[in-house]
């Protein structure tokens, strides 16, 4: 293929994937193409599969017999190869397969890749990027992750203030330093990938992805005007969405990376991280909505399976949809119809579901991965109760339902590892004069998810799990005020602790802290600890530094009283705070006020777990403050029980560190200090000597 | 450090200052009235009425003899410190907005509003100390119009014939009163409208305060600023600690850009800063107001806050203020 | 003579007798108002008597009244003070004299105790927790090459 070659030699540009489109009358081979993504048989089964090939063709419209089909082998092994090669009647076939059954998911585990035979060898380089994904990473590429190598184990933050971007090291007091300090203009706001990877900013054009030791650009995509963005849990793919639907202007760079005229339209896109192309789009105003009707818009609008291989979009009222990734496909073609269906919710996965599949992963095992699970609710409809669904997916197999009844809302709560759903139901009496609460407990851990109800007479504001805990707190409330926000008005709360009491399987109340203006309910990543903060309010802005596992160290006389474990640490005032955010290790947590929200002492503040305050920063025109997330650990269970035994060994080395780092710390600070009185010494003495002479 | 809570003012506080002795304070008000206390304990000794307007600025000669106020009645009065007995007015087309006696008391510098066509003026009279003091020459001894940003502060500096000024725009110059001419200027000292300007004991050097939200140390010879004391509020004021290291900054937001000042009630704050590390160390709480000025005891045993509240606060310093070294033993000249 | 000495004799014994008479008279109303006087004064000291008897009993009510008041909230402190978990309830027995100023000096020593206490568990806990962090980093390091290569 002498013209092919050439365009290889022409380097990398947007016009060979534009030459993709091109008809070339003068080639002999144009009614040829390889199908890639082929199941590898023996010869055994050959029949088979070509029967079964042809029909699938013959289904998309495409019309094709076996003896045009030419499969490769391997001899040394017997097997196929898992590509093949079709010879079409014409062009015009070959063209239409083309369009056809590219990325067309032949069965779960082969999706077919499509392309004509004199693009092969162009594609050669690509397309061994895309059966090998790995190899990708032997090239020299920056180790994303590897801020996670810190040799002092310090944590990052961003802040972004007026126009200024900071990424900062956050440690012992002299290891805090800007870590980077980034020249980017022009976005709106930044914010990390899920594992800390990437840091994104949202421009005009659309979405960059920085990242690794370089902070150099890592990707990008091109979705004019973009407002919000969400990444996928495992940082594979990314959704953008902006406000205004997708123009593609005439002329404009046509690619896997760049709308098309298909997408014109949609304001809603799905992206592939690592290869920057675009997987879909979608449009998030729904066929029947009032076209003026400014219903407040769901956001994140497409929600992640926890393992990002499927990702689900509802049609408020009639529907879920799922597609499988990467071929954004809809998930055994057809959507769950579900009528009424109002929200719903992906089980999040434990650290033993990850364990679990690792090892499904690197050992063949017989045991089946474990499906991932969806919880929906409907409203009532005609005589139809309520209802909550729990659905196992892709199988479709209702796991649980529980029926509800007078309800006026739902809100569905996964505890982070997947072992409780709270489902908070907010309910009227037969009047619908007054609204209560009742929190339904579902146990995913046991057979048949057995659900318990905790009865509450107020209404529950807010509602939070501990994370890998058998714990959640609640804020309540039964304030009039509730429900008629207005300047000046701070909402009295109630906020209590339950707890899973083993002996009975069931939660009870720990705790309930009375009258308080709290309104946001932070545990720390870790557990156990838990900050209560009143944000958004004029005129409270304190916090609550509480330890639920106070006594817990010194539980020798065996069972000890209900709740006695629970400890105020601390408490502290960051005027006008908005928000509050732990780091990812527990130690910290920051508080914030963004002067998106207001524009009195704008800045942040650090504290540790007991409140104390590390720093505070009150600056003009600050914005944003978000730690850097960390993915999960490396170490394996038994790794860390061994570092916890043998923890005295690690904190003797870090003791003499901290000692070491504290002197040197007060060392410099003195001497520091010593320069400052000298110099204004001086030119105190300087002045004075003059005063004198005159 | 109990506050001794001076309540004469019904409306805010604009100026308050010490006698040399620090024995008595001064305070003048928007509600037309000057007021003078006992320092120590607080008891209103008299008011110096007459004024029909908002009083602006004030000060006193170093013999505590003669008040000198500016208002917004566009009067520069001369009092009787002794008797509260109004010896001369000087009348100007627009407002005084801030007065300074020299050194001995025998010139006064006076600012007035630029506004209705008037330029911003700078006057310069002499004071005699003859007679009873109601003789006083009616035309000032020198006066011009700054050119550019309006002067808000001035004061007289230990070099004859010139003053310090601080302007709208955040300039802080210097100017011979004789020719007008503006003889050096830094006009970034600050970004935003100089509030404050404030002596250090031996005039060598200055404070002043900024909307900006910063307050800086200038070294009054040749305008170099020596220390800055960055905060998070607008200020108002700022004062120097005789025989200590530190210096009082007080502000606030203003009530119109704020709709919760109601709910930080007694939040408004006197910020300490020490003066050489530019370190915060304290603050103390209790005007429900922004904090319009400040002045510190010449002993530097107590010092008041005047705020848009109404009230005067005279805090008298405790034992641990003076033995506090917050910062070691280094020997720190004043 | 005789008859006239008898006359006499018999006028002198009857003048004696007339005059023992009017002595003994006169001493019975002497004594009668002497007993008169003393039954009164009696009288009075028996009124003066039960008067006081009745203050001294009031006197001692109201002290004992005051006294169980003070014992009761004293009882009442102490038993706030096992309800917060500041004494324990066998400690308020072994207690000698329910004195709440006494039992304030035992709480505020208890409260400080308490938060030395605190204080110096979480000084522990923050270290702990910081440096299984910390240790935790330290071994994953290595593994992060590994993860690289991946």
């Amino acid at each position: 293929m002498p013209e092919a070659t050439k365009q290889v030699d022409d380097g990398i540009d947007y016009a060979d994937i534009e030459n993709k489109y091109q008809v070339q009358y003068d080639d002999g081979f144009d009614n040829l193409v390889v199908v890639d993504g082929i199941p590898i048989i023996d010869k055994s089964k050959l029949d088979r599969l070509l029967t079964k090939i042809t029909k699938e063709f013959n289904k998309r419209g495409v019309s094709v017999k076996q003896d045009d089909i030419f499969l490769p082998w391997d001899d040394a092994s017997g097997k196929s190869k898992g590509y093949m090669f079709v010879e079409f009647k014409n062009e015009n076939d070959a063209n239409l397969a083309l369009v056809n059954l590219d990325n067309y998911p032949f069965d779960a585990r082969h999706t077919f890749r499509v392309n004509r035979f004199t693009d092969i060898e162009r594609y050669a380089d690509l397309d061994e990027t895309y059966v090998e994904p790995e190899l990708e990473e032997y090239t020299p590429r920056e180790h994303l992750r590897a801020w996670l190598a810190d040799p002092q184990g310090r944590d990052q933050y961003v802040t972004y203030r007026g126009d200024e971007v900071n990424i900062h090291w956050h440690g012992k007091p002299s290891q805090s330093e800007v870590a980077h300090k980034p020249d980017w203009k022009d976005f709106l706001y930044v914010a990390w990938s899920p594992s800390g990877t990437y840091i994104a900013t949202l421009h005009r054009q659309g979405v960059r992805l920085w990242g690794g030791p370089s902070w150099k650009p890592q990707q990008r995509f091109a979705h004019p005007l973009v407002k919000l963005i969400d990444f996928s849990p495992c940082e594979q793919y990314l959704v953008t969405w902006s406000n205004e639907p997708i123009v593609v202007p005439e002329g404009a760079v046509q690619g896997p990376q760049y709308f098309s005229p298909d997408d014109e339209g949609n304001n809603l896109a799905v992206w592939d991280i690592k290869s920057g192309d675009l997987l879909r789009t979608f449009s998030t105003y729904n066929e029947g909505d009032p076209p003026s009707g400014k219903k407040q818009m769901q956001w994140p609008a497409l929600k992640w399976s926890p393992d990002d291989k499927y990702v689900a979009r509802i049609t408020p009222g009639q529907m879920i949809s799922v597609y499988e990734l990467p071929s954004m496909y809809l998930e055994g073609k057809k959507s769950l119809k579900i009528e009424g269906v109002v929200d719903f919710e992906w089980c999040p996965l434990g650290e033993k579901d990850r364990e679990e599949t690792n090892a499904v992963n690197g050992v063949k095992t017989s045991k089946k991965a474990k499906e991932n699970t969806l919880a929906y609710w409907t409203p009532e409809v005609q005589n139809q109760p309520a209802r909550v669904t729990l659905l196992a997916f892709p199988s479709r197999a209702i796991m649980r339902q529980k029926n509800l009844f007078n309800v006026t809302e739902c809100k569905l709560y996964w505890q982070n590892q997947g072992d409780f759903l709270c489902v908070k139901v907010d309910r009227h009496t037969k009047t619908k004069k007054s609204i209560f609460c009742n929190l339904e407990i579902f146990r995913m851990r046991e057979k048949d998810c057995p659900v318990e109800v905790v009865e509450l007479k107020d209404t529950v504001m807010d509602f939070s799990w501990e994370p890998k805990g058998e714990r959640f707190a609640i804020v309540s409330s039964s304030d009039p005020n509730l429900g008629n926000p207005g300047p000046g008005v701070t909402i009295k709360t109630d906020v209590s602790f339950y707890q899973l009491d083993r002996s009975k399987n069931d939660f009870r109340l720990l705790r309930t802290l009375p009258s308080r203006t709290s309104n946001a309910i932070r545990w720390s990543p870790r557990g156990r600890h838990v900050v209560l903060a009143t944000v958004g309010s004029s005129s409270k802005s304190e916090l609550e530094f509480w330890d639920l596992d106070f006594n817990s160290d010194d539980r020798k006389e065996g069972a000890t009283e209900w709740g006695s474990g629970i400890q105020l640490l601390g408490t502290a005032d960051h005027y006008g705070v908005t928000d509050v955010e732990w780091d990812p290790s527990g130690r910290y947590l920051a508080t914030s006020a963004s002067a998106w929200t207001h524009t009195l002492e704008n800045g942040y503040a650090i504290w540790d777990f007991r409140g104390q305050e590390i720093v505070k920063f009150i600056q003009d025109r600050f914005k944003q403050f978000i730690w850097r997330p960390r993915p999960p650990t490396l170490l394996s269970k038994e790794k860390q029980k061994q570092i916890r035994k043998n923890l005295r060994e690690y904190s003797r080395a870090f003791d003499e560190e901290d000692a070491a780092e504290e002197s040197n710390v007060s060392a410099e600070l003195i001497a520091l200090r010593k320069r400052l009185v000298d110099e204004w010494n001086a030119w105190r003495i300087l002045r004075k000597k003059e005063l004198g002479e005159e | 450090m109990r506050p001794i809570l001076l309540q004469g003012h019904e409306r805010s506080l604009t100026q308050i200052k010490f006698n040399a002795d620090g024995d008595l304070l001064f305070s003048c008000s928007k509600d037309n009235v000057i007021n003078v206390w006992y320092s120590h304990n607080g008891e209103r000794l008299g008011t110096y009425e007459g004024t029909n307007g908002t009083v602006w600025t004030v000060d006193v000669d170093p013999e505590s003899k003669y008040l000198i106020s500016g208002a917004a009645d566009n009067t520069l009065r001369l009092w009787s410190v002794r008797t509260g007995k109004n010896l001369y007015t000087w009348e100007f087309p627009t407002a005084v907005k801030r007065v300074a006696f020299n050194e001995n008391g025998t010139r006064v510098v006076c600012i007035t509003e630029q506004r209705m066509g008037h330029q911003c003026a700078i006057r310069v009279f002499q004071i005699s100390h003859e007679g009873d003091g109601t003789k006083q020459s009616k035309e000032p001894l020198y006066m011009f119009n700054p050119i550019g940003s309006k002067a808000t502060v001035c004061a007289f500096t230990l070099t004859p014939d010139v003053i310090i000024t601080g302007h709208e725009s955040g300039k802080v110059a210097l100017f011979n009163v004789k020719s007008g001419e503006e003889i050096d200027n830094n006009e970034r000292a600050h970004s935003d409208v100089v509030t404050d300007l404030q002596m250090s004991k031996d005039w060598t050097y200055c404070i002043t305060s900024s909307k900006d939200k910063a307050a800086r140390i200038h070294d009054t010879k040749n305008l170099m600023v020596i220390k800055t004391f960055t905060t998070e509020t607008p200020l108002n004021s700022a004062a120097l600690a005789p025989n200590r290291p530190y210096v009082l900054l007080g502000g606030g937001q203003e009530a119109m850009n704020v709709t919760t000042t109601s709910l930080r009630q007694g939040k408004f704050e006197t910020r300490f800063w020490h003066k050489v590390f530019e370190e915060e160390i304290g603050r103390v709480k209790g005007h429900f107001g922004p904090i319009n000025t400040i002045a510190v005891h010449p002993a530097g045993t107590s010092y008041a806050s005047g705020g848009e509240d109404g009230f005067v606060r005279v805090h008298h310093f405790d034992d641990s203020y003076f033995k506090a070294k917050p910062y070691g033993d280094l020997e720190i000249i004043d | 003579a005789e008859r006239k000495a008898l006359q006499l004799r018999r006028a002198l014994v009857a003048r004696r007798r007339e005059l023992l008479s009017e002595l003994s008279v006169r001493k019975e109303k002497e004594e009668s108002s002497r007993r008169a006087e003393m039954s009164r004064k009696e009288k009075e000291e028996e009124a003066r008597r039960l008067k006081e008897e009745l203050r001294r009993k009031e006197q001692e009510r109201t002290k004992k009244e005051i006294e169980s008041i003070r014992i009761d909230e004293a009882k009442k402190y102490a038993q706030s003070l096992v309800d917060k978990g500041i004494l324990k309830p066998n400690d308020v027995e072994k207690l000698e004299s329910y004195d709440t100023e006494n039992l304030i000096t035992i709480q505020v020593q208890q409260l400080e105790k308490e938060k030395k206490e605190i204080s110096e568990k979480l000084r522990v806990t923050a270290k702990r927790i910081d440096h299984l962090e910390r240790a935790y980093r330290k071994e994953e390091r290595p593994l992060l090459a590994e993860d690289y290569q991946n």
